[in-house]
């Protein structure tokens, strides 16, 4: 049966380096929950808590209301596909999946059956009297995957699965996680650095930096409303333009940044030192004349990515943005120099604090 | 075709030919001539009386106790270097490790005369043990068992010989990624059984390649024997000095030829249930 996870201002400690700052966290049964975040940034030390590998240094972990501080890992409901996979290389791959079952007692008939249908789970039938070295990397991560599916575990870590696999291996396998997740109904648990994995797999999910969570919630929600900047660069919101002043007009909150207005999002924060305008490159459009247009900017380079066109645009001060337009279009070819008139959909920008904001690359 | 790759290996291999094969021929074949007493030498008489003569006097009983004592002291040594691998490869950062391995480096600094020596300070009659338990007051008269024993023998060998069960060890931890215990607990195994289960068959070639080093230099050894075996206490190497002191060369090549086809044929064997070349191999994954 899936586990709910509380996680109640869990802090980890390795000497003078704070890995986990005041972690808290709910985990409902049956969730598909990411964490997301880059290196260094805590995630992994969280999973490490969960299944047993680590104690906290402060706050507790309770697993559907008990706290399992105590519970070593070969005693949670928990199991863990590793990062390195970590299959056991002088096993064959039915003795992998059978090795957890085998603890518990099974044998015979009954631990075969069992193998098999983990293995069937995960497509790779009568593949069980294979060596490890046998298999592909693909399969690996199938094998590590039905090694812990197999002991039907209310809680599933998977430690960054996807690491070191070819872009068209990842999708198969995300997509593979989602239909384990259906299938099995187990509370998932998914660390990773790539958003995409994040996005496409989540229920809800948490962007981690620095031993904290920056934001947490359904995926939609962190492009609607992004905490902050670090957050909005983060999902690819690579616009954030330092603003001159915010005016209060009319038809609502405007920010000027280069002499130039950009409709905000309402309500806006008050407007901090470190406040910051997102504009969410999706909802930018190159309009027909300079009458109609919000914007009028310069630009300064097109990059060409296949079936759209990156063009960088500046204000009079040097800030700049990224459009994204259709390759066929023909501001794809723009020189640099040339005056764009840009026109904003509603909600294109919003102020933000700059808070979590890692030092400008 | 490129002359190169002959030329490189060929110093490696005459040095191999000329300081390893050839003396150990030249032992095999002289163990079947025989004696001359008119030269005090042999000559190319094919003759068993070297080997007739092991099952004389009791010597063959020398040849087992020797080969027991070896598998004994290997065994004890590999029990011992196994948790200390274990500390220097899963317990210890970089910094610590190369200290521990340098520790461990430190009995090769001083002669096994010095060594051997040693220990009869610390286990004789009033040695550190001995004036410790009495003041204890857990013993009333020093224990005579502790010097001059088997028992001080097997100590002396085992602090000699030690580090080599250590190094092939902690060679064999080296390919073992910590990620694997991890796992095991993760699946519901308790530490000893993720280590029976796990670590051991994992690090099986370094545990025979370890077992091996300690064998050999046993069966080689003297010096703890008699420093610290009684009075009747023998070893293969001392009984060969013996037998070479009255120039029964074909028996003390005989004696030698035995000692060596039992350790071929541990090497051979181990090769084969546990492939002691795969501890220079990559590692597992």
């Amino acid at each position: 049966m899936a586990i709910a996870i509380d996680i109640q201002s869990v802090s980890r400690s390795y000497g003078p380096i704070k890995a986990l700052d005041g972690i808290d966290l709910s985990i409902k049964a049956g969730e598909f929950f990411t964490l997301l975040g880059s290196s260094g940034c805590g995630k992994s030390t969280l999973l490490k808590l969960i299944g047993g590998f680590d104690r906290p240094s402060e706050g507790c972990i309770l697993l559907d209301g008990r706290d399992v501080i105590d519970v070593p890992a070969n005693q949670r409901p928990v199991n863990t596909v590793f990062q390195s996979l970590a299959l056991f290389p002088h096993m064959t791959v039915a003795e992998n999946v059978g090795y957890g079952l085998k603890l518990r007692g099974l044998s015979g008939a009954s631990l075969k059956a069992k193998v098999e249908d983990a293995l069937d789970l995960v497509e790779l039938p009568g593949f069980g009297p294979r060596t490890i070295g046998m298999m592909s990397g693909g399969q690996r991560q199938r094998v590590a995957l039905a090694r812990a599916l197999v002991m039907e575990p209310g809680i599933l870590l998977l430690d960054e699965p996807l690491t070191g696999l070819d872009e068209r291996l990842r999708q198969q396998m995300r997509d593979e996680f989602g239909r384990l997740h259906r299938r099995t109904g187990a509370t998932f648990i998914l660390v990773t650095h790539n958003q995409d994995e994040a996005l496409s797999l989540s229920d809800r999910m948490a962007i981690m930096h620095k031993g904290r969570i920056e934001q947490l919630g359904v995926p939609a929600q962190f492009f609607e409303h992004p905490a902050n900047s670090f957050v909005a660069r983060f999902v690819g919101i690579d616009t954030l333009l330092k603003p001159e002043r915010i005016e209060m007009r009319d038809n609502g909150p405007h920010a000027i940044v280069g002499g130039q207005s950009l409709r905000l999002r309402a309500p806006v924060a008050t407007l901090g030192a470190d406040s910051l305008v997102a504009v969410r490159p999706d909802r930018l459009r190159i309009s027909e004349s300079i009458d109609t247009a919000d914007l009028v900017l310069t630009v300064v380079a097109t990059t060409f990515r296949g079936l759209q066109t990156d063009v960088r645009l500046t204000f009079a001060d040097g800030q700049s943005l990224v459009a994204v337009v259709s390759s066929d279009s023909p501001a794809a070819t723009m020189k640099p120099g040339t005056q764009v008139p840009l026109s904003l959909l509603p909600d294109a920008a919003m102020l933000l604090s700059g808070s979590g904001m890692p030092p400008a690359a | 075709m490129n002359r190169r790759p002959l030329a490189l290996i060929a110093s490696p291999l005459l040095a191999i030919l000329m300081l390893g094969v050839v003396p150990l021929v030249l032992v095999l074949v002289w163990s079947f001539w025989t004696w001359d007493p008119a030269t005090y030498w042999i000559k190319p008489d094919l003759s068993l009386a070297g080997y007739s003569a092991i099952l004389d006097a009791g010597r063959w009983t020398v040849i087992v106790s020797t080969l027991l004592k070896a598998a004994g002291t290997a065994a004890l040594c590999v029990v011992l270097a196994f948790p200390i691998a274990y500390a220097v490869h899963f317990l210890s950062g970089p910094r610590l490790q190369t200290l521990l391995l340098a520790l461990i480096t430190i009995p090769f600094f001083t002669s096994y005369l010095i060594r051997a020596f040693s220990w009869r300070l610390v286990l004789g009659r009033t040695g550190i043990v001995n004036t410790t338990l009495q003041q204890l007051g857990l013993t009333q008269a020093p224990l005579d068992w502790l010097l001059f024993s088997n028992f001080a023998v097997v100590v002396g060998l085992v602090a000699s010989y030690l580090p080599f069960a250590v190094f092939p060890l902690v060679l064999a931890f080296r390919r073992v990624s910590p990620d694997l215990m991890a796992a095991a607990q993760d699946l519901g195994a308790g530490f000893w059984r993720a280590v029976l289960t796990i670590l051991v068959p994992l690090t099986m070639s370094g545990i025979f390649a370890g077992f091996l080093f300690v064998f050999v230099m046993v069966a080689g050894s003297s010096t703890e024997v008699q420093m610290l075996g009684g009075a009747g206490a023998s070893i293969v190497s001392v009984m060969i000095n013996d037998v070479m002191r009255v120039a029964n060369y074909p028996l003390a090549f005989a004696i030698s030829t035995v000692v060596l086809a039992v350790i071929f044929a541990l090497v051979l064997i181990g090769n084969a249930a546990f492939g002691l070349a795969s501890l220079f191999g990559e590692e597992e994954r």
